[in-house]
């Protein structure tokens, strides 16, 4: 009996199916571990030295004491939170009106409306911000121009420098994020508990304020809190507004203390500093994923298919309309405007019969004499190299995590979801630091493949969540039915699974491809002259202050993104209609 | 008291517009319960939901209590908070961010008929005892089992007393034992506070045994109504006998002095209106009103049939039968002593069949 009983155990253990998943998976956890690992630890790691990256010297606490009892630490950090706070109460004031009027009411042309929202997350941020300092700068912008113009007013009648202005911008460019997610938050609610209220005889205000808002509570602080993680971490704003306006928060803090304008780079401040953000990082995810957890029990889904009726806006449709055009353009038409304005002049004027008769296309024809080829051939790399990467790993994340029994999966998912608590840009300084104190072992300082790693490591929390998402939609017995019906385990891959989750894996790969396209954080902190690509020109030019050029590049940029994503949704639409997770 | 008149709502689809309701007219009297029953997309919910105001009627009137609380063609429109009903959800709806007491306190706080706010605490209790909740002021509604929430949401429902209550299929998403003793429950509850009740279902063992009438629809029209014994034993038309009940049908021709010649010869029966000699007929019969026995009597019309089936149920047994070239489904008592590829004698009572143009 007792030799059976270690037979059985040892033929388990040996069993090759059974070994080579875990095998595989642990092959995946190690990758992952290394991936977001390193670049944590070398943070840690920059912290606690000092002088130049792989210098050595012994490990010191004297860069936390320096950057510590810095008085003006204190105040950087209250910027950060008073940015942050700012910005969070921008997006939340456009995105809860605008997920309540596009899902529940009879607003005019919502499609319209969602359709540009996606439009909106295509227009790179720092584009954005540049767009509106064109237009709200003390000095040079459009609308205080037209102020002296007009009114021979002396003082700019509004300027864009200073904490409300930034959380404006940035707080604009979240509210396609937020919307989505309250959206998607929105839709698992049963709408019989809004009913029930009003059979209850309750009116429609108190309705809202007594059902839907503490309903959909954990939802909008889930979004808050994540809201919060992101705009701690953002670099683009702080730096086009914040920088010239001496304004800093904790990320361009850490990114001038690594590129200084004057004097050394200072990586072991740059870690003391990063510390702090690292921290806040990792304490406001856990939030924000207990909070998710807690509003999944509020979740009721009934089962049934009946649409709640649309609440019927009478004579307010057009007001409603009005406010999602407001946000619309300050999000889209108004910053596309003005770089297009920007972009067909030889310098940025009011409009006027004169300023139309100077218009010219010159400044498109000129980018390649300053750019080169270099940054579209490495921007084309970066827009193929990342989704592929992401995306493949993300898929075998997803298979591990969704589909095996693997003992330690839970930590896998942990494992891929950690790069959304990781800061983007001590992501990208600690692999920085880990290039350069470390040439030897890992030689790709300098060079694209550089970018392509900080980007897979930033997105795999993106891609997982879509994967892991696709993934459960495909039932398991659809694959188990293949197996039963005798094909084998790589032809019930290739045959079912795969083709179902195809149009999902590649919606996200397009997502990728194109927020990898528009980054400019990473790119710019890893920047060499070998590895400059598209966005890291406009940041260039911009700095050297050729605003038309900017312009023009900018153009092309949002352009380019709108007609490609336009393309592929048009193309592979009905791919689509089963199968994808977003 | 309600009353729907001419009662007509279109949807919008992709495919264009669906007529959801073709005019509908009826009316539920005082204390009454009274069921609307069809498969599903026949309106039922749909008419339940103008009545509560959820959806807006295109055309027709809908009176509650004596006033009228819609009218397209006079313009009238009552807000659902604004009108005088209770309903229960499907889902049941009970707000997972409060209490069983907030969920049931809820109406009369903020809802229509608000009371003192010392008394609210006496309505609630006495709500929850109604439905065998005492006691569970404090448990939170998501730590509620299924038909725990179904009791809060019936509690909700009618601790305003309203004059009219509104079901949606309320036990549907119960399991099958649940059902059956909620079933009685609801009933007593109802009966004991005295309200009308207007009751959606698909479910026909529900509908029999809540309604003191059931009304029957299919594709936005009314067939039936009647008490349940009358939907049940005299079926209007051919979807009703299909519907309620299990039948068997049998393809006759009318021959002209009332009967009607179909596989097992001449049957004798009541007539439809208006039928053309000659023309084309279904007989209906209900299983349980065919009987087998091992040899013919005397003065009962009967056909020599074979047992083909036999599915045994415990109290009764469902046979099928193959008798003239038809086959017949036929109930007998779960004891009946009839194998499967026996041959028996099946009687047919002139007196049980329903004849269908």
């Amino acid at each position: 009996m007792k030799a059976i009983a270690v037979n059985g155990a040892l033929a388990r253990a040996l069993d090759f199916r059974n070994y080579g998943v875990n095998f595989f998976a642990g092959a995946l956890l190690a990758l992952l571990t290394i991936l977001v690992g390193a670049p944590v630890l070398m943070v840690m790691l920059m912290s606690l030295r000092t002088g130049f990256p792989g210098e050595g010297g012994p490990l010191t606490l004297t860069n936390f004491v320096q950057a510590y009892t810095d008085p003006g630490t204190y105040e950087i950090l209250l910027n950060t939170i008073l940015f942050a706070t700012g910005t969070v109460t921008v997006t939340l004031l456009f995105a809860v009106p605008l997920v309540w009027l596009l899902m529940r009411t009879d607003m005019p042309l919502k499609g319209t409306v969602y359709v540009l929202m996606t439009v909106g997350i295509l227009i790179p941020v720092f584009l954005r911000t540049i767009a509106w300092i064109l237009l709200l700068s003390p000095r040079i912008g459009l609308v205080n121009q037209w102020a002296r113009q007009i009114f021979g007013m002396e003082q700019p009648l509004v300027s864009l420098y200073n904490i409300p202005g930034m959380a404006f911008i940035q707080g604009v460019s979240f509210v396609p994020a937020a919307f989505f997610m309250l959206a998607a938050a929105y839709r698992t609610m049963d709408p019989a508990l809004e009913e029930a209220a009003y059979t209850s005889g309750v009116s429609k205000l108190q309705t809202f304020l007594r059902i839907n808002i503490p309903i959909t509570l954990p939802a909008i602080a889930g979004v808050m809190v994540y809201l919060f993680m992101t705009a701690i971490a953002v670099f683009e704003v702080p730096a086009i507004v914040g920088l010239p306006a001496r304004i800093l928060v904790l990320s361009s803090l850490v990114y001038t203390s690594t590129n200084p304008p004057t004097g050394l780079p200072n990586y072991g401040l740059a870690g003391a500093y990063g510390g702090i953000m690292l921290a806040a990082g990792l304490i406001l995810a856990y939030f924000y994923v207990r909070l998710v957890r807690q509003g999944k029990k509020y979740t009721v889904i009934t089962g049934r298919g009946y649409r709640p009726r649309e609440i019927a806006l009478g004579k307010w449709k057009w007001s409603a309309l009005a406010f999602a055009m407001l946000y619309l353009s300050m999000e889209v038409f108004i910053p596309f405007l003005v770089l297009v304005w920007t972009s067909l002049l030889p310098h940025l004027r009011l409009p006027s019969m004169e300023a139309l008769s100077s218009v010219t296309l010159k400044n498109y024809v000129t980018i390649m004499d300053y750019a080169g080829t270099r940054p579209f051939i490495n921007t084309a790399v970066l827009m193929f190299g990342v989704p592929s990467v992401t995306m493949l790993v993300s898929v075998l994340v997803s298979w591990v995590v969704i589909r095996t029994h693997v003992s330690f999966r839970g930590i896998l998912d942990t494992m891929a979801f950690l790069p959304h608590a990781l800061p983007s840009i001590l992501l990208a300084v600690g692999l920085a630091y880990l290039g350069l104190a470390y040439r030897n072992v890992f030689p790709v300082y300098g060079t694209i493949f550089i970018i392509v790693i900080a980007h897979t490591i930033n997105w795999i929390a993106y891609g997982t969540r879509t994967t892991n998402s696709v993934m459960i939609q495909v039932h398991r017995e659809l694959e188990e039915a293949g197996k039963v019906s005798g094909a084998s385990t790589p032809r019930v891959l290739g045959r079912i699974v795969l083709p179902l989750v195809a149009a999902g894996v590649f919606n996200s790969w397009i997502w990728v491809s194109m927020l990898s396209y528009r980054e400019v954080t990473m790119a710019l902190t890893l920047y060499s002259r070998k590895n400059v690509v598209i966005s890291t020109v406009v940041w260039q030019f911009w700095g050297n202050g050729w605003v038309p050029e900017v312009a023009a590049l900018g153009v092309i940029l949002i352009a380019f993104a709108l007609i490609v994503v336009g393309a592929l949704k048009l193309g592979f639409s009905r791919l689509g209609e089963y199968g994808s997770g977003s | 008291m309600i009353r729907i008149r001419g009662l007509k709502k279109w949807f919008k689809t992709r495919h264009g517009q669906v007529e959801a309701l073709r005019g509908i007219d009826l009316e539920v009297g005082e204390r009454e319960f009274f069921v609307l029953l069809g498969p599903s997309g026949c309106g039922k919910t749909t008419t339940l939901r103008c009545v509560a105001g959820l959806e807006r009627a295109d055309q027709g009137e809908i009176e509650v209590g004596g006033t009228t609380v819609s009218s397209p063609e006079k313009g009238i429109y009552v807000p659902t908070e604004k009108r005088d009903i209770g309903m229960v959800f499907q889902s049941y709806a009970i707000w997972p961010h409060m209490n069983v007491f907030q969920n049931v306190a809820f109406p009369l706080i903020k809802g229509r008929r608000q009371i003192p706010r010392h008394q609210v605490a006496e309505k609630v209790s006495q709500a929850l005892k109604l439905v065998q909740l005492g006691g569970l002021e404090d448990r939170p509604a998501t730590d509620l089992s299924g038909g725990q929430q179904q009791r809060v949401a019936m509690a909700r429902a009618v601790v305003t007393e309203p004059t009219i209550l509104l079901m949606d299929e309320p036990l549907s998403n119960l399991d099958a034992r649940l059902r059956e003793q909620m079933r009685l429950e609801l009933r007593k509850i109802t009966r004991s506070i005295g309200v009308t009740t207007l009751y959606v279902t698909h479910d026909q063992a529900e509908a029999l045994s809540l309604g003191d009438r059931v009304c029957v629809m299919n594709e936005g029209e009314i067939l039936q109504i009647g008490s349940p014994q009358e939907v049940y034993s005299r079926p209007q038309n051919l979807f009703v006998a299909q519907f309620v009940g299990e039948m068997n049908f049998i393809r006759g021709r009318l021959s002209g002095d009332g009967q009607v010649e179909s596989p097992f010869g001449k049957v004798r029966c009541a007539l439809p209106q208006g039928c053309q000699r000659g023309s084309e007929v279904t007989l209906a019969i209900r299983p349980e009103h065919l009987t087998l026995q091992p040899r013919a009597a005397a003065g009962a019309a009967c056909v020599e049939a074979k047992v083909l089936t036999k599915n045994y149920l415990g109290d009764a047994a469902l046979l099928e039968v193959d008798a003239c070239g038809v086959n017949l489904r036929v109930k007998l008592a779960g004891d009946a002593a009839f194998a499967v590829g026996e041959k028996a004698v099946l009687v047919l009572p002139p007196d049980r069949w329903s004849v269908y143009a």
